[in-house]
């Protein structure tokens, strides 16, 4: 179906029934992604793209998780703090890039502060969520072998919220992929986004449609990654389908 | 508080006080930088200045309407997505050979980021309205659509059976059965695409600067008044708010209305 819908998109640019002038052929952007490929310059962008969005999602994760463990664990923290990250978490992250720009310029630095801003926001919540719902017979357990504070937080909070918590990293995962792809089109010129935004404004839509593919692959690619490595780390962990953008 | 150590807020008086405290750090945080912010800081200008910002210079005219071009191209965005996602849906759900001819079609367009798919919305449709409210229906049709067909493939084939036995037409059966039993997965699907709807709209503005208040915040950032770009971040934020919580109390009611789950 996939073969028969290009097959259709290409007789329908050939045929120049389809009236938009910028629509390519398959065949053109396969061509295209050829060039792209054997000048290396796919290779470059993809690789700068890839570990801004790692390394963005690194460090996002550690706060995250570690910002979750606190609100989730202490009371006082979670009533105290709360409603400060809800409403700072309704602010759409794109509103954030002018600020960004300002702040730091067109720069790797504006990227990162994006990215992380970004991703966050899923790990936290979702670490609070699995420590919140951790049934109050496993806490009574820890209470009955008269653990301290330290091995019960290690012994049954860790792996009771841990599932969860692969739920918000996975998802912020693909947000600080997009994210960062945000941020090379309006700002930091380098990386995927950076070409896409070049090659729309040198009209060539066929190169274009190359880069959005490889972003949509990139995804694709960058979760298959994750699940695996989840399936073989945490029994357990390979969670359901939870998608976001 | 129960014993798993969650606040429960036994009363609505207990909740409120909590929403209350949770705002402290905000609080915190815009006194703190009032008092170390100066209003004329290429950064961090003082948050009293970030008011009279949108006002200079004859710039106040822009921002109601530029908030109700906003909501407007987010709503009918929404709305459409809603439409064709849950038409989508309920095809591929009742029909197994729908889904596998069409599965992989839409895995792929479901894969490309709605983000990269702003610059080429502009080169093959233009700058204009139209543009702007497909970028915002592809990137929300998503989760509707999956939701939809999650919803219909867990009906209980009992209902339908008797659909079957009340000789119902396609139409009435669809009309009838279907849609008031998927209608929890739809609302649900809704809630997950209302912050990306909003967030695609607000980017489209803000690339392509055709109206709204993502083109404001372009514009204030381009010409270096930071106050402004502040002020209309925390506009931006209040109609994610408001729009959030409108979409929740739907939910909530519908579901109320269904019956449960």
């Amino acid at each position: 179906m996939l073969v028969a819908a290009a097959v259709l998109w290409e007789l329908l640019v050939r045929a120049e029934v389809a009236e938009l002038q910028f629509l390519p052929a398959p065949s053109e952007i396969l061509v295209a992604a050829r060039a792209a490929v054997t000048e290396g310059e796919l290779l470059g962008r993809v690789i700068h793209t890839v570990g801004v969005t790692l390394l963005g999602w690194s460090v996002a994760s550690a706060v995250g998780f570690g910002l979750g463990l606190i609100l989730g664990l202490s009371n006082t923290a979670y009533r105290f703090s709360m409603t400060s990250f809800e409403v700072t978490r309704a602010i759409p992250p794109i509103t954030f890039v002018p600020a960004a720009l300002l702040i730091f310029g067109f720069s790797l630095r504006m990227e990162l502060v994006l990215v992380i801003f970004g991703g966050v926001w899923p790990v936290l919540v979702n670490t609070i969520g699995g420590v919140h719902a951790i049934p109050s017979e496993l806490r009574d357990v820890g209470a009955m072998f008269r653990l301290g504070r330290l091995a019960t937080v290690r012994k049954i909070v860790l792996p009771a919220a841990l599932p969860s918590v692969v739920v918000g990293l996975r998802l912020a995962l693909s947000l600080c992929l997009v994210l960062a792809i945000v941020a090379e089109i309006v700002g930091n010129p380098a990386g995927i986004g950076d070409g896409l935004i070049r090659a729309r404004q040198a009209l060539q839509p066929a190169l274009m449609f190359v880069y959005v593919i490889v972003a949509g692959l990139l995804g694709v690619v960058l979760n298959a990654i994750f699940r695996t490595v989840v399936r073989a780390l945490v029994p357990g962990g390979d969670t359901s389908d939870v998608r976001s953008w | 508080m129960d014993r798993s150590g969650r606040p429960t807020g036994d009363s609505a008086r207990g909740r409120r006080f909590e929403v209350l405290t949770g705002l402290v750090p905000l609080v915190v945080l815009v006194i703190v930088w009032e008092i170390i912010g100066s209003p004329d800081s290429p950064f961090y200008p003082a948050p009293s200045s970030w008011w009279p910002a949108l006002f200079t210079r004859g710039q106040g005219e822009d921002i109601i309407p530029a908030i109700i071009d906003t909501t407007r191209t987010f709503s009918l965005g929404l709305v459409i997505a809603m439409i064709v996602g849950v038409a989508i849906g309920i095809a591929v759900g009742v029909s197994a050979r729908t889904d596998r001819a069409f599965g992989p079609m839409f895995e792929f367009a479901r894969a490309l980021p709605p983000a990269a798919m702003v610059p080429v919305a502009t080169l093959l449709l233009g700058f204009d309205e139209p543009m702007k409210i497909v970028v915002v229906v592809l990137a929300a049709v998503w989760p509707i659509m999956l939701n939809t067909r999650t919803g219909i493939r867990s009906i209980d084939p009992v209902r339908l059976d008797m659909a079957r036995s009340l000789r119902l037409s396609r139409r009435r059966t669809i009309g009838s059965v279907l849609l008031p039993a998927v209608m929890p997965a739809v609302l649900l699907g809704v809630r997950v695409a209302t912050p990306v709807a909003l967030v695609i709209t607000l980017l489209v503005e803000y690339l392509t600067g055709v109206n709204g208040v993502g083109a404001l915040v372009g514009d204030a950032q381009r010409t270096f008044q930071p106050a402004r770009v502040y002020a209309l971040i925390v506009i931006a934020g209040l109609i994610s708010l408001v729009v959030n919580s409108l979409v929740r109390s739907v939910e909530q009611r519908v579901r109320r209305l269904h019956g449960g789950n």
